[in-house]
């Protein structure tokens, strides 16, 4: 058995498994900016057929096919880093395939109803656009949407698991007294505990249990219900919140790109473009930030006590009365901070991991025979060793780790909320530019100073920009907090990154890492070109193909 | 084969896993061979000045704009699947097969984007660019198989593995390579890129039949044929290689209870070389297409589906053979939840509708040519 670092606290010896860490932030980031692409351009999609449905100008179609070739090379970017991300879990990080197997695995099942009708949906609408009436094109494009939106809610499903692990009950708490309990008590607790035990005390990652023939059986059920990820309050509102999100930046890339062509051609056929998908989009950044925000925020304080106290800087506890009546409903409740989670640790210096065992029904006889079973050593001096550690010190140890990463969480979260208002604004300034209304646009004319068309070109591509980057920039860094005020654990309260990581040596070369990074920035560098390309070069090289085709050229 | 010699979850976990493998054997078989034809031809065109090859490998190229992302998808339902129903298989490769994982996730990476690239920037891009892209598509796509098919070999006859599964390594630690010094491996890897090549060129005769080219389709059923010969000693050379390393699934096949589907399968082999060779004299000789001309693509899918079957199920009852016998998927299965078997069958529906669907959008495109050669020119 190779001795790897592992530390009981502390998310075990997180600092080693950081180019990892960074990896698989690159990955995930990659996707989502592809994703956002992908959920947003259907709204513009949409809404430009539902024009050309109305008036026949065919301005709009051809808005729709430039947005759909962009839309294509863009979902084939968005598939490999989904890839790229799938087996990023499953090999470096392949412990999560115990959560793959249990907790999501029906999101998972589902979510290749939502992949799989997505592509051929989009192919569909591709092949048949312009061919086929816009009446159906449009009822092609919306079953597409609604099939990645679909998409969408299941990863969302999954990832929120990570954030509130629900179904697990009292088992995060029995080890962090500050945290709440996850809903109801679906798994088996004691098999949990006793499996986490064994990897502590055995120094190995779960990757050398789960891989065992016959593992499973000898392990045994650990969920009862496979529908948990389901009732998951935190996973309703990250849905609604992050979709949301992402529909904006979206649909914000087609907004700048065409205020960009507006402000450099002066062709109003680009306003036009813009105007109809400009309502929904300004909707829903006006709904974003403060609704489904708020809801968001108040799951956050609700389910991650941590997360909140790194957002709000809360090394100690203070009291703020805006923050404490958004946060709880009462401006007089403190923003509890680390002094108070400290505290509680320590009320727990007296019980001992085994003493947590023993109250499932564990004993050390129990665990070593576990271990037998599924071929991992033990040395019961080790084991007697990690019995004995205190809860407190567990507990303290990953505050401690936590508490290292404030000054990131809480500066981003801020920096978050000004790019966030920064797109707030601009839409609401946009808007009246946009459209006449009698007193506002008026008003803003004035206030940008707006006086012929030059002007008025300059503003729409500046707040159109504006727009773009305070959703891009609150968004990235949205997840950025949520995943970085997610740590020490992997899963919040109850799994470190290092249970969880690849058994093999491979994995943690610097030159696996280095050579993952260049292919997927490569790939996703010369993708992003395309794009651009696809987006704005005309054809220039087709004569030799008009001959073969026998067209003329 | 006794099929109740696992249980019903378990079998219908692996029933799921042989649909979702030959469904996406066949799409990728399809696509890689028609990348290489279209690469080369893409490549002649820009360096000869040729409109033919030009059209040729555009119109050819529309089949892997139609169908790369949902053969990929294919993909991602096998990765599930395996996730979900046997944790321990996707568990153990991902550590002791690392490198040959690593090897076809870089080249997914590379593939599906590169062929949307090729497709899209046709026209828009110099030439010489173009076709550098093209052979980028053309060579990370045979990346893929480089690295999934050690799986397949690795489970058919252990070699890297072999020595944890013996007991012999306690971590499960192998190196870097070891699964590249598999000899199965290899006669496998040569059995399937032949064999890519050579479906990729009937698939192009029988797409070139639609648009009446005879010189299309004599290219075409020229690559086909050619590979297909070559495939007529790479063919055996793998069955030897079985007999040698993987005795059990050799006798299954030869022998067994799947000696009936290799039979048809070598019934079809002897079929397609008949119709190839007549329609490869009928195209060089007389300038005609043959009416069976057509076929030629259904009868190497058929034959490509039936050998992926051959290769998967043979190894039944067994997950992984270790020669005479093996280890059986019930050990490797999740039993860490009850599996809700009702949400899987409403997945095979959607994926049946999603067939469906698809095989809707490939006819509009490809048989009643809705995708044009040409590239709109989109006024905004």
């Amino acid at each position: 058995m190779k001795g790897y670092p592992f530390n009981i606290g502390g998310g075990g010896s997180v600092s080693d498994l950081s180019p990892l860490l960074y990896l698989s932030a690159l990955g995930v980031y990659l996707h989502a900016l592809f994703v956002s692409l992908t959920l947003g351009l259907p709204l513009v999609i949409l809404s430009l057929l539902l024009q050309y449905a109305r008036t026949n100008n065919p301005v709009y179609l051809s808005g729709v096919k430039k947005v759909t070739a962009v839309l294509a090379v863009n979902f084939a970017l968005g598939a490999i880093t989904g890839t790229l991300v799938e087996f990023g879990l499953i090999q470096v990080w392949p412990g999560t395939i115990l959560v793959i197997a249990s907790f999501a695995l029906t999101p998972l099942a589902l979510e290749l109803i939502a992949f799989s009708m997505e592509i051929v949906l989009l192919i569909l609408f591709i092949v048949t656009l312009g061919r086929i009436k816009a009446l159906y094109s449009i009822i092609i494009i919306s079953l597409y949407w609604a099939f990645a939106l679909f998409s969408g809610v299941l990863i969302t499903a999954v990832n929120s698991w990570q954030m509130a692990p629900w179904g697990t009950g009292g088992i995060a708490q029995a080890l962090y007294p500050f945290m709440p309990a996850y809903g109801p008590l679906y798994a088996d607790a004691a098999k949990l505990v006793a499996l986490k035990i064994v990897l502590l005390a055995s120094g190995s990652p779960l990757q050398e249990v789960l891989q065992m023939p016959e593992a499973s059986s000898e392990i045994g059920i650990i969920l009862t219900d496979p529908m948990i990820a389901f009732s998951n309050p935190y996973a309703l509102v990250s849905i609604v919140h992050n979709l949301t999100a992402a529909i904006i930046i979206g649909s914000g890339v087609a907004l700048a790109a065409w205020g960009y062509r507006y402000y450099k051609t002066g062709d109003r056929r680009y306003l036009q473009l813009i105007k109809a998908f400009a309502i929904p989009l300004f909707i829903l950044i006006l709904i974003q930030p403060t609704v489904s925000g708020h809801y968001m925020g108040t799951m956050v304080v609700q389910y991650n006590p941590t997360k909140f106290a790194l957002i709000e800087g809360a090394e100690k506890t203070f009291h703020n009365p805006l923050i404490a009546f958004l946060a709880y409903g009462d401006p007089n409740h403190p923003i509890i901070g680390f002094d108070q989670f400290y505290a509680q640790c320590d009320s727990m210096k007296d019980v001992a991991l085994k003493d947590l065992a023993s109250s499932l029904g564990l004993s050390k006889d129990y665990i070593l025979g576990l271990s037998n079973k599924l071929g991992i050593s033990i040395d019961p001096k080790k084991l007697d060793q990690v019995l004995d550690t205190s809860v407190a010190d567990v507990c303290r140890s990953d505050l401690d780790a936590a508490l290292s990463r404030m000054s990131l969480v809480h500066y981003s979260y801020f920096t978050k909320i000004a790019f966030g208002i920064v797109a707030f604004m601009s839409a609401i300034a946009i808007m009246p530019i946009l459209y006449d209304a009698p007193v506002l646009t008026r008003l803003t004319r004035r206030i940008l100073r707006i006086s012929n068309g030059d002007s008025e070109r300059r503003w729409i591509f500046i707040l159109a920009s504006l727009i773009l980057l305070g959703a891009v920039m609150s968004s990235a860094l949205g997840w950025l907090v949520r995943e970085v005020g997610r740590k020490p654990w992997t899963v919040y309260g109850l799994v470190y990154p290092s249970e969880v990581v690849s058994a093999s040596p491979i994995a943690h070369q610097t030159s696996f890492v280095l050579i993952t990074a260049f292919i997927v920035l490569a790939v996703n560098l010369a993708g992003l070109f395309a794009l651009y390309i696809v987006a704005t070069r005309e054809f220039k090289f087709l004569d030799l193909l008009k001959k073969g085709l026998g067209v003329g050229g | 084969m006794d099929l109740s010699a696992v249980p019903s979850g378990v079998l219908v976990g692996l029933l799921t896993l042989q649909l979702s493998v030959a469904i996406h054997v066949v799409f990728v078989t399809i696509t890689l061979g028609v990348s290489f034809i279209t690469a080369l031809y893409r490549t002649l065109a820009v360096r000869r000045s040729d409109p033919f090859a030009e059209a040729l490998a555009r119109r050819s190229s529309k089949i892997l704009i139609v169908s790369e992302l949902f053969s990929g998808v294919w993909g991602t339902i096998i990765t599930v699947v395996l996730a979900g129903f046997f944790p321990g298989l996707v568990a153990l490769s991902t550590n002791l097969l690392f490198t040959p994982i690593a090897i076809a996730v870089a080249s997914i990476l590379i593939r599906i984007p590169s062929i949307a690239i090729f497709w899209y920037t046709w026209g828009r891009i110099r030439p010489g660019i173009h076709v550098l892209i093209g052979w980028v598509m053309v060579l990370s796509g045979f990346g893929v198989p480089l690295g999934f098919r050690a799986l397949f070999s690795e489970i058919t006859h252990p070699h890297a593995i072999g020595p944890y599964l013996d007991g012999g390594l306690s971590s499960g630690y192998v190196g870097l390579l070891t699964a590249y010094s598999s000899p199965l491996f290899w006669t496998l890897y040569l059995h399937t890129v032949l064999a890519t090549i050579s479906v990729g060129g009937f698939v192009v005769a029988s797409l070139e039949t639609l648009v009446k080219n005879v010189r299309g389709v004599f290219i075409g059923v020229s690559f086909g044929l050619i590979f297909l010969v070559a495939q007529l000693l790479a063919g055996p050379l793998y069955w030897y290689t079985l007999h040698h390393y993987s005795p059990y699934v050799y006798q299954s096949v030869t022998l067994g209870s799947f000696m009936p589907l290799f039979a048809i399968k070598i019934i079809l082999v002897v079929i397609l070389l008949i119709v190839s060779a007549y329609t490869w004299v009928r195209t060089s000789k007389l300038n005609t297409i043959p009416r069976l001309t057509w076929s030629l693509g259904p009868i190497a899918v058929a034959i490509v589906l039936l050998g992926e079957i051959l290769n998967d199920s043979s190894r039944y009852p067994y997950m992984v053979v270790t020669g005479e016998a093996g280890i059986s998927p019930v050990a490797f299965s999740n039993f860490y939840m009850e599996i809700p078997l009702p949400v899987i069958y409403i997945v095979l529906g959607f994926l049946v509708i999603s067939i469906v669907v698809f095989s809707v959008a490939a006819y509009y495109a490809l048989v009643k040519r809705f995708i044009q050669e040409i590239p709109e020119e989109i006024g905004v």
